[in-house]
Order: C-alpha cells, then structure tokens, then sequence
C-alpha cells in the first residue's frame, strides 16, 4: 500500500515508474543536471559520470556510446556549473583547446554542483532534430559543430 | 596459399590497467608480454601463436593496425608485387619490428586502414596443449573466448561525393589478397551502392567486413565462443565486471552468428561471436541483403537497428 504521504510527493514529482522506484533509494548526494537542448533535466549522483546517471534513470538527452570515454558521442558544453574529470578523455574528439573552452565528455565528468549543459559535436543535428520534432527543443542554442 | 587469417590487432587504449583487466577478466585472455615501450601483448587460451592482441598506451581509442597470417614467405613477397601491382604502395618492416613476429608487409586499405601480413610469429601451443589434450584448460576465466575471430572496419561512404571505400576495399581485398565474398548489403537505386561486405579466407562466414559510415575507423573486434550458452554466461561476465554492454544476446541474420557488442575500458567495441554460422566456401553464392531487410540482416530477432550500434565507433 502506499501511503496518503507517499502518493502525494509521487503526485508532485509527476513520477513515471522508474523514479518511483528509485527516488527514496538516493543516499548519496545528487545535483540537477539540465539538458537544454530538450529543456529535459535528471538527478545525478556526484559518484557517478553524467552519461550513466542519465541511462541509469532510463532518461535521454545526451547520446549514448561507450560510456568509456573513446567514442566521442556524448560530447558536450558545460554552460554553468562545476564537474569533475574522472577518466581519459580521447584526444580525437575533445582537444585541449576545446576542454579548455568548458568543452568534455558527459561520460567522463561527475558533477560538483547543480550543472547546464549542451549537446555538441556531431550527433547535435539529429539530436535537435529529433528536439524539433517533439516540438520541445529550444533551438536558439548554437552547436559547435566539427 | 596466401592469407590463412586474422592474426592480430593493435588497439590504442587511454588507461592500460583498466584495459589488461577488461581483456583478462572479461574476455578471458592471457597477457602474455609487455615491451620497453609499455605495449602489452595478449592471447587467447586456444590461439597457438605467441599474441592475438596488442594494446598500446594512447591518449585515444581505435585500431592502429589489423595484421593476417599468411602461410609462407614466398607469399610476402608475391602479394608485396601484387599489391603494388594494383597501385598501393607497401613496406616491408624487418623481422623483429613486432616481438616474436617475422617481417611484415605494411600497406593501407583503400580506405585508410593499416593492414599487415605475416608468415611467422613465435608458436607456443593451445593451453591444453598437442599431445591427448583435453577440450578445455582448468584456468579459463571470463567468457574463456577462443580466438580473435574477425574485424569491421567502418570505411567512408558518401553517395553524393560518390566515394565508397566499402567497394574499393572490397574489389582489392578480391582481387589481390584473394578474400571471397560471402555476404553483402545494398542500397540505393536498384541497389546499386554496395554498403557493407563479410569476406572471408578461411572456412568462417567472414574473417573481415567492412561498412560505410561518416568516416573511416574500427567498429569492433571480435572473439569466437562455441555457442549460444557461452554468450549467456559471457553476458552475465560482463553485468559482473559492469561492462558496458552495446547490444545484449541475440543473432545476426548476417553470417548467422550469435552474438554481444560490448566496449573496452577505452571506448573500443568487442564482440564475443558465436557459432559456425556455415561453412563459407569461394563458391558458396553470394548472400545479400537488401536496404528494406537491412535491420534483420543486422539484428535478426527485432529487425530493428540500434543507434549506438550504427553511429558509435572509435
Ligand atoms: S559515450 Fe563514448 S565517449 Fe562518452
Ligand atoms: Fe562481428
């Protein structure tokens, strides 16, 4: 059974049925990680990259590859907010000018604090694409492309 | 007889450790030696030559470099004439450029890919052995994969610029290093772009293929299981290990192997491929699929494609 209490933050959250499952199991810290491509938004564990954060809630956004750094799918621009690196990078696909720049890979970063980003590099444009035909997307945002 | 089959692979990878222990603990493997230069060189417990896998440190992924077997010395020399012939020019790299390994002829692809050849590395036997030995070791660990099976390489493919490295790979990779084609995939008007080839040497469907993408680059390499119950427990090897699984257990309708897509610590895509699929001969017709039944052809059981699988490589 769950209880009045319970059913009225399931209410509020607009829980679908893995964040009902999931959201009293956080025990450790987690910070909001905006997508702004979609507008969508997640929690992410400041334990864990912000790729696996996304794929572990069944959430999208940002593309998913290798989860390992290599493939250069997941690249993205950190507008706001503080990450922290904790894994190679491939130098093929984000250069030190580009890291420098707040450029990275979400597979590769765990968050500090409540962070925005933006999808980058080549996937951006089926990406929004995908945004614009869901009508969601907020297309104003400029993709650098390669 | 020229080219008998895959011999190696040299992979880049951006954190060593990490990569030994996926390549030990998931896949099975041995490593077998390290150089002065940090390259760690690995086998498989059923390969009887000395290493079916270089890893060398990087600050990316990919492949460096695919080298096949060939069975004699002569035959460096006839393909190295050959290859020329065609228009490719070739190095032919003294005995002891790689560790335990003869002279190898040095060339590129058409689309970009290094491709070596050898006739010799350094023999040191199955784990269990020549003489009355037993159909596996005690000490098998991982998915306990048996060999190095095969590779895809992408090559570019853009029909609006008209380049097709797929097709150029695949009339020189006929012509002159004597693969026969096995399976094909076509698109386009009345099919007319040949956009991914299995080829093969051996007796297995394929021991190279080669798909059109964006960009040349490595796809996967893959390792053979004996059947459908080893990609079982290799899926359940990898849940453990926390590998990131690409695509789960299922079946290719191409070349009927069953099979899982996974990525190394670095980003580099492995498969674990199982089963004889059939017995791929020079006159065997040639299979092909066409662009409606591409998804089938790819994963046989959904006849879905998954986006990772078709955008994502190193
Ligand atoms: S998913 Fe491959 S680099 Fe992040
Ligand atoms: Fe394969």
């Amino acid at each position: 059974m769950v209880s009045k209490q319970t059913k009225k933050v399931f209410d509020g959250m607009k829980c679908n049925f893995y964040t009902g499952l999931t959201m009293f199991r956080a025990t450790t810290q987690t910070f909001p990680v905006e997508v702004t491509n979609t507008g969508e938004s997640y929690p992410c564990a400041k334990n864990e990259n912000l790729l696996r954060g996304m794929v572990r809630l069944g959430r999208r956004g940002i593309p998913v590859g290798c989860i390992n750094g290599g493939c250069g799918i997941c690249k993205v621009r950190i507008l706001s907010g503080e990450v922290e690196v904790v894994g190679p990078i491939s130098r093929a696909h984000v250069s030190e000018e580009e890291e420098a720049e707040g450029i990275t890979l979400a597979c590769r970063v765990a968050p500090r604090s409540a962070v925005v980003l933006t999808v980058v590099g080549k996937m951006a444009k089926p990406f929004l694409a995908l945004a614009a035909a869901n009508g969601q997307g907020r297309l104003s945002t400029q993709s650098k492309g390669e | 007889m020229g080219i008998l089959r895959i011999g190696h692979a040299s992979l880049r990878v951006m954190d060593m450790a990490a990569a030994v222990r996926h390549y030990e603990n998931v896949l099975g493997m041995k490593k077998v030696m390290e150089d002065k230069h940090g390259n760690v060189y690995l086998k498989c417990w059923d390969e009887w030559d000395k290493f079916s896998l270089i890893l060398t440190p990087s600050d990316r992924a990919g492949l460096n470099h695919v080298a096949y077997k060939v069975e004699r010395e002569e035959d460096l020399d006839e393909l190295q004439e050959k290859i020329e012939a065609y228009g490719i020019s070739t190095t032919m790299l003294p005995e002891g450029t790689l560790p335990s390994t003869g002279r190898m002829l040095q060339f590129n692809l058409p689309s970009g890919h290094e491709m070596r050849l050898y006739a010799f590395k350094e023999c040191v036997g199955t784990d269990v052995g020549n003489i009355n030995p037993d159909p596996w070791p005690d000490d098998i660990r991982g998915a306990g994969a048996h060999w190095l099976d095969h590779c895809l390489l992408m090559c570019e493919l853009n029909p609006e610029t008209g380049v097709n490295k797929v097709a150029e790979n695949t009339k020189f990779a006929t012509e002159v290093l004597g693969f026969f084609l096995t399976e094909q995939v076509v698109v386009g008007p009345n099919g007319s772009i040949q956009a991914a080839t299995w080829l093969a040497r051996s007796s297995t469907p394929h021991d190279i293929a080669f798909v059109g993408g964006p960009r040349m680059g490595l796809h996967h390499i893959a390792f053979f299981l004996d059947d459908w119950h080893d990609i079982l427990k290799a899926a359940d090897v990898m849940a453990k290990n926390k590998v990131k699984i690409d695509v789960a257990p299922t079946r290719h309708g191409i070349t009927r192997g069953q099979t899982i897509y996974f990525f190394d610590p670095s980003g580099n895509r492995n498969e674990t491929f199982a089963g004889l699929g059939y017995l791929a001969q020079p006159d065997r017709p040639v299979v092909t699929w066409t662009e409606e039944h591409l998804g089938s052809g790819i994963f046989y059981h959904t006849g879905e494609l998954v986006p990772s699988f078709t955008e994502v490589y190193t």
